[in-house]
Parts: C-alpha cells; sequence; structure tokens
C-alpha cells in the first residue's frame, strides 16, 4: 500500500484546494522555509490521526494547535477539509477526509483494519505515524535522547504486539481467579479449625469440670433449700437457682452497703449522745435563755432612758425661753411698777426675787439634760452587747440543732437502704449483728453455687456423647478444607508458573524480535555512518520489570554522550529507520521524510540519500521534503523511477494572495537502461 | 580473495548488469542499474591506491566518455569503487577521505578489503537493505508447553485455547 495523494482546502497555509498525487516511487517536494513542505507531512497525519503530534507544547496563550490547523490568514477559502488517499498493491484505494466541520469520513476502526493488518499494536494509527514520518525536529528526540525505557517501549510498541500479551493478560487472569478461590478455602480451613479447637476447648472443660463435681443429691437438697417452691424439672431448677443465685449476690452487695453506712450513722449517734455533747448542747440552751432575759432587761433601761432624755430635752427648751425672758426682763425692768409680763404690782426687790427665782429654775432645767443623755447613751450600749451576747448564743444553739438534724437525716438514709433492698429491720442500729448476717448468706450462696455447679456438671456428662461427636464431624470438616488448601496452593504454584511462562517467553520473545533488528539498525547506521571511528553499533537490553534499550558504539560508549549534534541525528535516523522497518504488522510501505538533513553535513545527507535509493530498491515508496533545491535535485536522480513506480518532484511556494501553492509539478522519467554496457561495448568493439 | 570477482557477485546479486572492462590492467569491473552507473577498480596496496585513484577514475571516463554524455541524467549517477586488499590501518583515514571528494563521481575507496563481508559492507551504498528482520510469533504457544512441563497437558491445553480465564481456574483448581 501506498500513499496515493493528498488534497487539502483550508488547511494551515493552504486557503484554496491544492492537490499532491504523490509517484508510488518517490516524491521530492521543495520550497523555501515556510511555505508549506512539512504541511503536507502533517495533512497526512491529521487525515489518520485527527491531529498533528509534532508540536511538544499543546496550549500557550489559551490557545492551542487547534485554533491553527485551519487557514488564518486573509480571504476565506472555499472549504476546509484535508482527503489523504491510499492505494493498494492490486489497485484498490483507501480514502480518508476529514472537515472541519464534521471530522472525518471514516472510523479509527476503518482506517486501522485497511492501513493495518489484525495483529497491531495499541494506538496503531498513531504508531503508524509516528514510525512512518519523520520529522526533522524529532530525530533526536524520538531516538537517542529518549531514556533507555522510553526508547525500548517505543521500539517494542512499533514491532506490534506479541501473541503472548494476550495470554499475558489471562494468565494474570486465571492467577486472580485461583488467588480468590484460594482465599476463600483459606478461610473456610480457618474457620473449620476454630470450630474444632472450640469444640476441644468445651470437652476439656467439661471433662475436667467432671472430675471436680461432688455430692448430687446433697447439691440437690442444698438447690431444694435455697429454692423452696421452685419448679421440678432439673434444667429450670437450675436456672431458678442462678437467678437465686444472682439475687443473694446482689443482696450481699446491699448488706456491705447498709453495714458501712449502719456503722457511720451508729457513730454519729454515739458522738451526739456523749454525755460532754449533751452538756454543752444544755449549756447552750441555758446560755441563750440567759441572753434573751439580759437582752429584755438592757431594752427595758434603754426605754427608760431614752423617755428620760425626752423629758430632759423638753425642759431645756423650757430653759431656753425663760432665759430670753429673763433678759428681756431684767432690760424692761418695771413697767409702771409692775411686772411687764403678767403685770402684778411688784416692787424692784419683788421683781428681782422673781427674776432671781426665774434664773435658778432656769438652770435647773438646763442643767438636767446631760445626765439623762449620759444615760441613754449608757444604756444603748448595754442593749448593744445583750444583743451580741444572744446572737452569739442563738448561733452556738442552732450549730447543735443543725448537727442533730444531719444525723436524723443519716438515720432516715440508713432505714430507706434496709427499706429498698429488704433487709431486715432488726439490723437497723445493729451493723455488727447485720455483718454476722452476711457472712452467714455469702457462705450459704457459696453452697449454693457449689451445688448448682455439682449438677450442671452432672448435666454436662450426658454432653460428652455429642460433643465427642460433633469434634469428628468438625475434624472431618477441617481435613477436607485443608485437602483444598493444599489443592488450591497446588494450583496457586502452576498459575503462577504459568503466569511467570508467559511473562518470560513474552520477554523473550520482544528480546529476540529487539535483537533480530539488530543487524538492521548496525546495517542502516553503517549505510549513515555518522562516526568515522566507530563503524557499529550494537543494541542492549537489560531490566526485567523496567526493561531498558541502550545503544552503545566501541567499547560500549554511549553515543548520546560523545556524538555531535549532526553525528546524534545520523545515528538517530538509522535508529528511526530501521523502527520504521522492523514494523510487520502494516502493508503501508511509504516513508515520509520532513526535511531530515538538517544540520547534517553534505556527505552524510548523501549517505542518507543512498540509504533512500535503497528503500526504493526494495519497492518502497519515499516522499520526502526539502529545503536545498541541490539535494532535491540529487535525491530526484538517485531514487529509482520505473514506469511502474514512477518519482516525482513539487516545488511550492506562497503566492500573490499569501497562499501555499504549488509551482511546478513534474514526473521524473526513468533513466535510460544499458546505456553503458551497449555503447562501451560498441566503444570497444571501435577501439 | 578475488575482490573484483566478489564485487561481481555481489553487484549481480543486488540487481546490477556488471562485466569486465578490460581496457586497462586489471580489469575494471563496470555495472549498472536502472539508476546508476559504476566502476570498481581494485589495486594491488592502499599505497597504490591513494596514489593511483585519480588517474585510474580519468582514464575509464576518459574511455567512456561518449557514453557516459549520452546517458543523459544518469551520467550524474557514476561511481567509483577504490578498493584494496592490504590492511592499512595507518592509510585508511586518507584512503577513505577520498569518498569527500564528489567531483566527477561518487567515490566509494576502502583498504582492508579481505573478506566477502568487507565486500559487502563497501558496496552498502549501492545495494538494497539486506537485513530483513521476520518476526513471528508461530512458536510462542510451543515454547510456552516446553517451559511448562511440569503443568498438566489438560490444563495448558485448555490455557491456550478459547476457554475463559474463569475455566482454566476451575480446571486448575480441580487437578494441579
Amino acid at each position: 500500500m501506498k500513499l496515493d495523494f493528498v488534497e487539502v482546502c483550508g488547511f494551515r497555509g493552504f486557503r484554496e484546494k491544492v492537490r499532491v498525487n504523490f509517484g508510488s516511487g518517490f516524491t521530492v517536494i521543495t520550497g523555501r522555509n515556510g511555505v508549506g513542505k512539512s504541511t503536507l507531512c502533517d495533512a497526512v497525519e491529521f487525515a489518520l490521526t485527527g491531529s498533528i503530534d509534532k508540536y511538544a507544547v499543546e496550549k500557550a496563550a489559551q490557545e492551542s494547535l487547534n485554533d491553527y490547523l485551519w487557514w488564518r490568514g486573509k480571504g476565506k477559502p472555499s472549504n476546509h477539509y484535508v482527503t489523504a488517499s491510499f492505494k493498494r498493491d492490486d489497485g484498490e484505494t483507501f480514502a480518508i477526509t476529514r472537515t472541519r466541520k464534521s471530522g472525518a469520513d471514516k472510523t479509527t476502526a476503518q482506517i486501522e483494519t485497511a492501513l493495518c493488518h489484525s495483529m497491531r499494536p495499541d494506538d496503531a494509527i498513531r504508531q503508524l505515524c509516528r514510525t512512518s514520518i519523520i520529522r526533522d525536529e524529532w530525530i533526536a528526540a524520538l531516538s537517542l535522547d529518549l531514556s533507555e525505557t522510553e526508547r525500548f517501549e517505543l521500539v517494542r510498541s512499533a514491532l506490534g504486539p506479541v501473541q503472548g500479551i494476550d495470554f499475558s493478560v489471562k494468565a494474570k487472569a486465571v492467577l486472580k481467579a485461583i488467588e480468590t478461590a484460594h482465599t476463600v478455602r483459606q478461610n473456610a480451613y480457618i474457620s473449620a479449625r476454630t470450630q474444632l479447637t472450640n469444640a476441644l476447648t468445651q470437652l476439656s472443660e467439661a471433662k475436667e469440670a467432671i472430675t471436680r463435681a461432688g455430692d448430687v443429691s446433697a447439691a440437690m437438697q442444698m438447690l431444694a433449700a435455697a429454692i423452696p417452691d421452685g419448679p421440678e424439672e432439673l434444667v429450670a431448677r437450675l436456672a431458678a437457682g442462678r437467678a437465686a443465685l444472682t439475687e443473694g449476690r446482689a443482696r450481699i452487695g446491699a448488706m456491705g452497703e447498709a453495714i458501712a453506712q449502719g456503722r457511720e450513722v451508729l457513730a454519729l449517734r454515739r458522738a451526739y449522745d456523749a454525755p460532754d455533747a449533751v452538756q454543752k448542747r444544755e449549756a447552750a440552751r441555758v446560755h441563750v435563755e440567759a441572753a434573751t432575759k439580759s437582752k429584755l432587761e438592757a431594752e427595758r433601761v434603754a426605754a427608760d432612758a431614752e423617755r428620760g432624755l425626752q423629758l430632759e430635752e423638753r425642759g431645756n427648751a423650757i430653759a431656753a425661753s425663760l432665759a430670753a425672758i429673763i433678759e428681756h426682763g431684767e432690760k424692761l425692768g418695771r413697767h409702771d411698777e409692775h411686772c411687764p409680763l403678767c403685770a402684778a404690782s411688784r416692787t424692784n426687790a419683788e421683781f428681782a426675787a422673781g427674776l432671781a427665782l426665774a434664773r435658778r429654775r432656769m438652770e435647773a432645767l438646763a442643767s438636767g439634760v446631760a445626765v439623762a443623755r449620759q444615760r441613754a447613751i449608757a444604756a444603748r450600749e448595754s442593749l448593744r452587747r445583750a444583743t451580741a451576747e444572744l446572737e452569739q448564743a442563738q448561733g452556738v444553739y442552732t450549730a447543735f440543732e443543725s448537727e442533730q438534724s444531719r444525723l436524723t437525716g443519716r438515720e432516715q438514709a440508713h432505714i430507706e437502704t434496709f427499706e429498698r433492698h429488704g433487709l431486715e429491720f432488726r439490723f437497723v442500729r445493729d451493723p455488727d449483728g447485720l455483718e454476722h448476717h452476711l457472712a452467714a448468706e455469702r457462705d450459704r450462696l457459696i453452697n449454693l453455687e457449689r451445688a448448682l455447679l455439682t449438677l450442671e456438671v452432672s448435666q454436662s456428662i450426658s454432653k460428652l456423647a455429642s460433643l465427642e461427636d460433633r469434634i469428628a464431624a468438625f475434624r472431618k470438616e477441617a481435613d477436607a478444607a485443608a485437602a483444598q488448601v493444599e489443592n488450591s496452593e497446588e494450583a496457586l504454584a502452576t498459575a503462577k508458573a504459568i503466569d511467570r511462562g508467559v511473562r518470560s517467553i513474552s520477554g523473550e520473545i520482544i528480546d529476540e524480535r529487539l535483537a533480530q533488528i539488530s543487524p538492521l539498525l548496525n546495517e542502516l547506521y553503517q549505510r549513515l555512518r555518522p562516526h568515522y571511528d566507530w563503524r557499529s553499533i550494537e543494541y542492549s537490553i537489560r531490566g526485567d520489570v523496567r526493561r531498558f534499550l541502550s545503544l552503545k558504539v566501541g567499547d560500549g560508549l554511549n553515543p548520546q554522550f560523545i556524538f555531535s549534534s549532526g553525528q546524534r541525528r545520523a545515528a538517530g535516523l538509522a535508529f528511526l529507520l530501521s523502527v520504521h522497518l522492523a514494523r510487520a504488522w502494516t502493508p503501508w510501505r511509504t516513508l515520509l521524510l520532513d526535511d531530515p538533513v538538517q544540520h547534517i553535513d553534505d556527505f552524510r545527507a548523501l549517505h542518507l540519500i543512498e540509504v533512500l535509493a535503497a528503500f526504493r530498491l526494495d519497492g518502497r515508496q519515499i516522499v520526502c521534503a526539502i529545503e536545498d533545491p541541490a539535494l532535491a535535485e540529487l535525491l530526484c536522480r538517485r531514487l529509482l523511477s520505473t514506469s511502474d513506480a514512477i518519482g516525482k518532484r513539487y516545488e511550492i511556494d506562497i503566492g500573490q494572495d499569501g497562499a501555499t501553492t504549488i509551482v511546478s509539478d513534474m514526473e521524473i522519467p526513468p533513466m535510460p537502461t544499458g546505456v553503458l554496457r551497449s555503447r562501451s561495448e560498441i566503444q570497444s568493439v571501435g577501439l | 580473495m578475488d575482490i573484483a570477482t566478489q564485487t561481481e557477485i555481489i553487484l549481480r546479486g543486488a540487481g546490477y548488469e556488471t562485466w569486465p572492462w578490460t581496457g586497462v590492467t586489471p580489469a575494471v569491473i563496470c555495472f549498472e542499474n536502472a539508476a546508476l552507473i559504476g566502476f570498481v577498480h581494485v589495486f594491488s596496496s592502499a599505497d597504490e591506491l591513494l596514489a593511483r585513484w585519480e588517474a585510474a577514475q580519468q582514464t575509464v571516463l576518459s574511455r567512456h566518455s561518449a557514453v557516459l554524455r549520452a546517458a543523459g541524467a544518469k551520467a550524474w549517477n557514476v561511481y567509483s569503487v577504490f578498493l584494496a586488499e592490504e590492511q592499512a590501518p595507518t592509510q585508511q583515514r586518507a584512503v577513505e577521505r577520498i569518498e569527500e571528494n564528489f567531483v566527477l563521481t561518487r567515490k566509494i575507496a576502502r583498504a582492508g578489503v579481505r573478506t566477502q563481508d568487507d565486500v559487502e559492507r563497501a558496496l552498502l551504498p549501492l545495494t538494497a537493505i539486506k537485513a530483513q528482520p521476520i518476526l513471528s510469533d508461530t512458536d510462542f504457544q510451543d515454547r510456552l508447553r516446553a517451559r511448562l512441563k511440569d503443568v498438566s497437558a489438560d490444563v495448558l491445553t485448555a490455557f491456550l485455547a478459547a476457554t475463559s480465564a474463569e475455566e482454566v481456574a476451575k480446571i486448575l483448581a480441580e487437578k494441579p
């Protein structure tokens, strides 16, 4: 299968429809930088995959490659599409048209079916493009500059799948299924073993209990005494006995609590009723009574003093008035020999005696108030002291009353404890008696428990046989489960061996395939001769899980680090061309090269052209975009053009309208054959 | 080893017509295919090669000048092959530097051509790609059977057949 034609319209730099019919032998496309030579390679890739893989940066400044796939220059194209057509050896064509509006007219599956054999790698069309279109910018990046693991993957995937990959998936699925089954069987075995050991433990316990069992009849009497109205049936009676035991234990707990509480209350009561305590309370009471009386007396005295003070204060007010009268009387004197106040006829002596008498009375009235005030102050102080003493005595007495109240509360709570737990009230004030009673009750409960154990053991004797039967069944079950586990362990080992074998053989086949293309790489390397001293290159594959493919020249040297840029590209071309030729999964026999001779000197460019000529001798189609017209000329001369597989040369340029146009389109005619021999023979004859 | 004869064998195997031109001694091997014309000159030593290659080329081209003029574009595809059997490590680089001279013809110049492989290597620019990797999976199943001798044949047959992985696991669990 070869590339037949590419037709583009409104794609990249092509505004109007342009069709390039490829020569089935070769096609050389020339033109200056940027005129659109690469776009024709891009068009093939775009038609096949819907994308162009050569751009390392997918997005920049919010724009992506998709924004630049279609014409963006001046003017509007009549359409936007790319068509790539392929022609099979039988002449049948297969074309893919991809439009801007509706995408491709063929599905990926249809494209894969047309261009690949049934055994093809994953993402086959992308692999096809990567190994069919060799671009200048990727020559080193996809070969020498790859990491060793990436290089291994590139070659492995380019070589196509090996049958073992399907089996590898299947082996893993088998292994997983076996592992799941094995886990289930292991769990079943563990479960059976657990049941068995549990049953064995029960059996052992039962046997040990039997050896410890006492007198059954005594135990029955004990049980009957403990639950006199209990049921007749033994199991029910045992249950009732267990219930009585539980109840008795609860009561013993309550008794312990009551004993502690009773002892505390009793101690408090004894302390409260002690003679010195009684004496202190009586003294406090008497003190309160005496203080009350003293206070009443002080209140009375204080009231009398206050009344006396009031009287004296009123007399003092009269004395003040008398003083004013005396003062006026002295100033006025008699009025017509009469008293100016009462108009009675007075002599001077009588008037003076009257004034003296009034003065004496006034002095008598004024002198009583100070005494009365002193008395009142003293009475108030006595009352304050009496009140304070009463309050202090009452405080002491109230404390005694509170103590009694607390004690009464504790005693009441103690009684409530007895009520709550149904304890005998005779022990309310007798904790020691209650303790004796508790000891007796505990002994009774121990005897009851022993009796119950004895009776339960007697019950379990009858169960021994059935327990032993169950153990035999569990053992059988565990043995069967163990056999199953052993079986699945063997199956697991076999599944692992299969998985290992499949992986190992797949790996070996991949290694062998890589080894098989090693001579091809070496031959291409020798043809391209990147380096004078190192004439051959070796593959080296290593690694088990991660695989590495290293390239070595000379004495184990890595060409990546010792070759110049041009030499790396030449070695890289050898690598990529070997990968291209090694693909067995595609019938497409076209090699597209996009400016492969940049940075390569003329001598090595000539080697490359000779390698391409060798490809042509093998019937392969070459499409080469190249800038240098001289090299284009050399390519057209050197690549084989025959009438069945003609060569073509296109020259493209940017037209007046800014779009790419085809400037010239010419067929390269086949060279004349047999010219040297026939003519030289003639010439020789002529000699 | 007769370099001239080996050259003819290899070139004929690559689809060229070859014949000797006895106009000089030793004879020059002429070859031609649909795209190329060429002449093989064999020298007795590297020194002779270095001394005489240009004259030898000139002689042959002069004698065939009329033919070459008539050959049109094909006359641009003329190869001159200069070979010598002598191992001459010190002169090897000088011999091969002749190839970088593009005047008149494309040149292939090698000393130390002692085996058929050496001839093949020297003539690589004229021949089709020799190495043809044959990638096949056909022996995968046989190899797996040989590798897993201890696994029962029934299990392996089921594994390699279309039997599902679950079914294979079941067979394995029953009789590993």
